[in-house]
């Protein structure tokens, strides 16, 4: 079947295009509407220039290197509570 | 006007015959006619055909049972309950089809039974009969795990029923002492303080906050969902933890307590997922994530955040279903769902990988998904009341998800930058793109339509919330500061993606104070309570030999026990040679023990009769003064 054969390539070039559009296009548009009538946030930080851009970026490492730091004290081996529990 | 008929029985008593079915085609046919069945009866229900549903808060009462000096309200229909009923029986629907293929019957019927139960539930007018399908609810899913067959899932199995008695025991209390003080069972909103009087109210907000896996009482989920059946977790998914959000609205919204542990759950669930290899624990963790979105929303308590954390809760059934098809499709497929072992499946199941992203991108609230209509309503709520720490907790939320589900469960599952899985996993597969059942892909696809056609078109959902929705969700700022975070987080992800690789480890949670706890306390049992125990065991037979050996020859025993210690003690003072012959002339009395036995005249008999009477008689003096 060639239309299922055409579902198993991964479309990674599409992908990146359009990814690097969108994020030009919001880095662009949250600039030119922030104070238009268009925005209405509840909060002041929420008026910050590119806030959610940040959010998103710096929200995203921080989880993943904070959890990184914390697995140094919590990540076990696989068999961890057959092991204790055979001792 | 016609009898209703409650369509929790249909469903509960139905599932007792699909064992019983000889031919398999009827008893599949009959197993998904079950939920239709109770699809039907929903349907009539909100025609009118069984009386008009009032508004909200009044309700319909149905199948009353006298019982003592109380009404068991079997049915008790308002729009609270007719839209969590509706969602149910859907979910349950989709379900029975992903799960058709699975062999053992007792798995459809505990499956069945748990949607029945769920749906008595949910229809309960009061707290026994809600406490009786709470159990029956905490009793399916146990055989649901059992069934996999494995020990580890045996040992998830017996967790799970630990966990949910001992919630059910906290409600049960709680039950009877709120009847205690009101002498009534009907349920309704309850009274919320500290003091020492609210003792019932916590002990049942404690069994609801434990059903709901709360944090810090959410480990027993990501616990033992990952260990059922690949079929059997999907049920799981959707009706515990639901019923117990349910059961929060009704009573306890607006309580400030669970505003914060739900944000904070939404949160905390996120770095546990991050540690996490195992793709179906991995969703768990989202699970619990999302319930916080529910549980801040109950404790909002406005109309907009009741509204929120109920069709958040609904919408969860629907995508949170599909992703841990998702996951168990790759699990049934190529016998794991580990992430290590994991990747470059996309060529051989595109289809599925698809269909998970649809369910990836509802939970993580895209615009155009069902996610995206019930978690900004939550988040709404929250900037309502004005109360920037839940608003970011809950924000920051929604970027782990999309970080988790949208991002790191299928590059790790399915791409991880490679065209071909792992040897030992291709050889599993079948050179097509098609190699999930195509009952798994049908349940998915059903639920994959559901989440765009609710997130397309959320008026669907709206109109059927207990409060006038006035909301309206796609608003420029919204859609926009959603789809930048979005785009920003896939840039985090992309940057550290090495970091968020699987790797063949367990990650401890908050559930390691009690299984370590637990078998602290079996070990004393077994090892020093046991040693004590068989100790004071040997003492005591020592004892009773001793007096049963002694009582034979008392006048010769006294004299070997005299002879010992005597010989003892010189054994200390002199050489111990010396005494070889002493020792040896002891010997011989203990092996003609007890020998001859000495024979008393009739005057001694008598006097130690009178004498044993005597004692008697002075004892019996001295007790009376």
């Amino acid at each position: 079947m060639i239309h299922m054969n055409m579902l198993r390539r991964y479309p990674k070039k599409l992908f990146w295009r359009a990814y690097f559009i969108g994020l030009a296009a919001s880095l662009v548009l949250n600039l030119v509407w922030l104070r238009t009538e268009l925005f209405h946030y509840h909060f002041s930080f929420q008026y910050v220039p590119e806030f959610f851009a940040v959010f998103g970026l710096f929200g995203c490492m921080l989880l993943i290197l904070i959890a990184k730091g914390m697995g140094y004290f919590i990540v076990k081996d696989e068999a961890y509570y057959e092991k204790r529990s055979r001792n | 006007m016609v009898a209703w008929i409650h369509p929790g029985f249909v469903i509960f008593l139905g599932a007792f015959l699909i064992p019983f079915i000889p031919w398999r085609r009827v008893k599949l046919a009959y197993f998904l006619s079950l939920p239709i069945a109770g699809l039907a009866l929903l349907i009539l229900t909100t025609l009118g055909i069984f009386g008009s549903i009032p508004l909200w808060p009044q309700a319909l009462l149905k199948w009353r049972l006298p019982l003592m000096q109380y009404t068991l309200v079997l049915g008790k229909i308002d729009k609270l309950s007719m839209v969590f009923a509706y969602i149910y029986v859907i979910a349950s629907f989709c379900m029975n089809i992903y799960a058709l293929r699975v062999k053992n019957d007792w798995e459809h019927v505990a499956a069945t039974l748990y949607v029945g139960s769920a749906l008595g539930a949910i229809f309960a007018g009061d707290f026994f009969t809600l406490f009786f399908f709470l159990e029956a609810m905490s009793w399916a899913p146990v055989f649901l795990i059992w069934f996999r067959g494995t020990r580890k899932a045996q040992g998830a199995a017996v967790r799970y029923a630990l966990w949910h008695h001992f919630s059910g025991a906290c409600i049960l209390a709680g039950i009877v002492i709120h009847l205690n003080q009101t002498g009534s069972l009907e349920i309704t909103h309850l009274p919320w303080g500290w003091g020492g009087e609210y003792i019932g109210y916590h002990l049942m907000l404690l069994g609801f906050i434990i059903n709901a896996a709360t944090t810090p009482f959410h480990s027993w989920l990501s616990d033992t969902y990952s260990e059922a059946t690949p079929s059997g977790s999907i049920y799981m998914t959707a009706y515990t933890t639901k019923t117990a959000i349910y059961c929060l609205i009704r009573t306890f919204s607006g309580v400030p307590l669970l505003m914060w542990m739900g944000a904070i759950q939404a949160v905390f669930a996120l770095f546990l997922a991050v540690l996490e290899n195992d793709g179906r624990r991995l969703c768990s963790y989202h699970i619990i994530s999302q319930i916080g979105y529910m549980v801040a929303g109950v404790g909002i308590g406005t109309e907009i955040a009741l509204n929120g954390a109920i069709s958040h809760a609904l919408c969860h059934i629907i995508y949170n279903a599909l992703l841990y098809m998702g996951a168990g499709c790759v699990l049934v497929v190529v016998g794991t769902a580990k992430f290590n072992e994991l990747g470059g499946l996309y060529k051989y199941m595109p289809i599925s990988f698809w269909l998970y992203m649809i369910g990836g991108f509802s939970i993580s609230g895209f615009p155009l998904f069902n996610g995206f209509i019930s978690k900004v309503m939550t988040i709404e709520a929250a900037e309502l009341i004005h109360n920037a720490p839940i608003y970011l907790l809950l924000e920051g939320a929604t970027v782990g998800t999309f970080l988790h589900t949208g991002l790191k469960l299928p590059w790790n599952m399915w791409l991880q930058g490679r065209d071909e899985p792992p040897p030992h996993l291709r050889a599993k597969l079948k050179d097509s793109a098609v190699n999930t059942p195509a009952n798994m892909l049908i349940g998915m696809g059903i639920l994959a339509f559901l989440c765009i056609l609710m997130g397309v078109y959320p008026k669907i959902l709206y109109d059927r919330l207990p409060f006038p929705v006035t909301f309206v969700p796609f608003t420029t700022t919204r859609v926009f500061s959603n789809m930048q975070m979005f785009i920003f987080t896939f840039m985090g992800f992309w940057l550290l993606r090495k970091l968020v690789l699987g790797h063949p480890t367990y990650t401890l949670d908050t559930d390691w104070f009690v299984r370590i706890a637990g078998q602290k306390v079996i070990w004393f049992c077994e090892k020093p309570l046991m040693a004590f125990a068989s100790f004071v065991d040997a003492k005591v037979m020592d004892l009773v030999d001793f007096v049963v050996w002694a009582s034979r020859n008392p006048a010769v025993a006294l004299r070997i026990k005299r002879e010992e210690v005597i010989l003892g003690m010189k054994r200390l003072l002199t050489n111990p040679a010396h005494l070889t012959e002493k020792e040896q002339s002891l010997e011989e009395k203990r092996r003609n023990y007890p020998g001859e036995l000495p024979k008393f005249s009739l005057g001694v008999s008598l006097f130690l009769i009178l004498l044993a009477l005597s004692l008697y008689l002075i004892l019996y003096l001295m007790s009376l003064s």
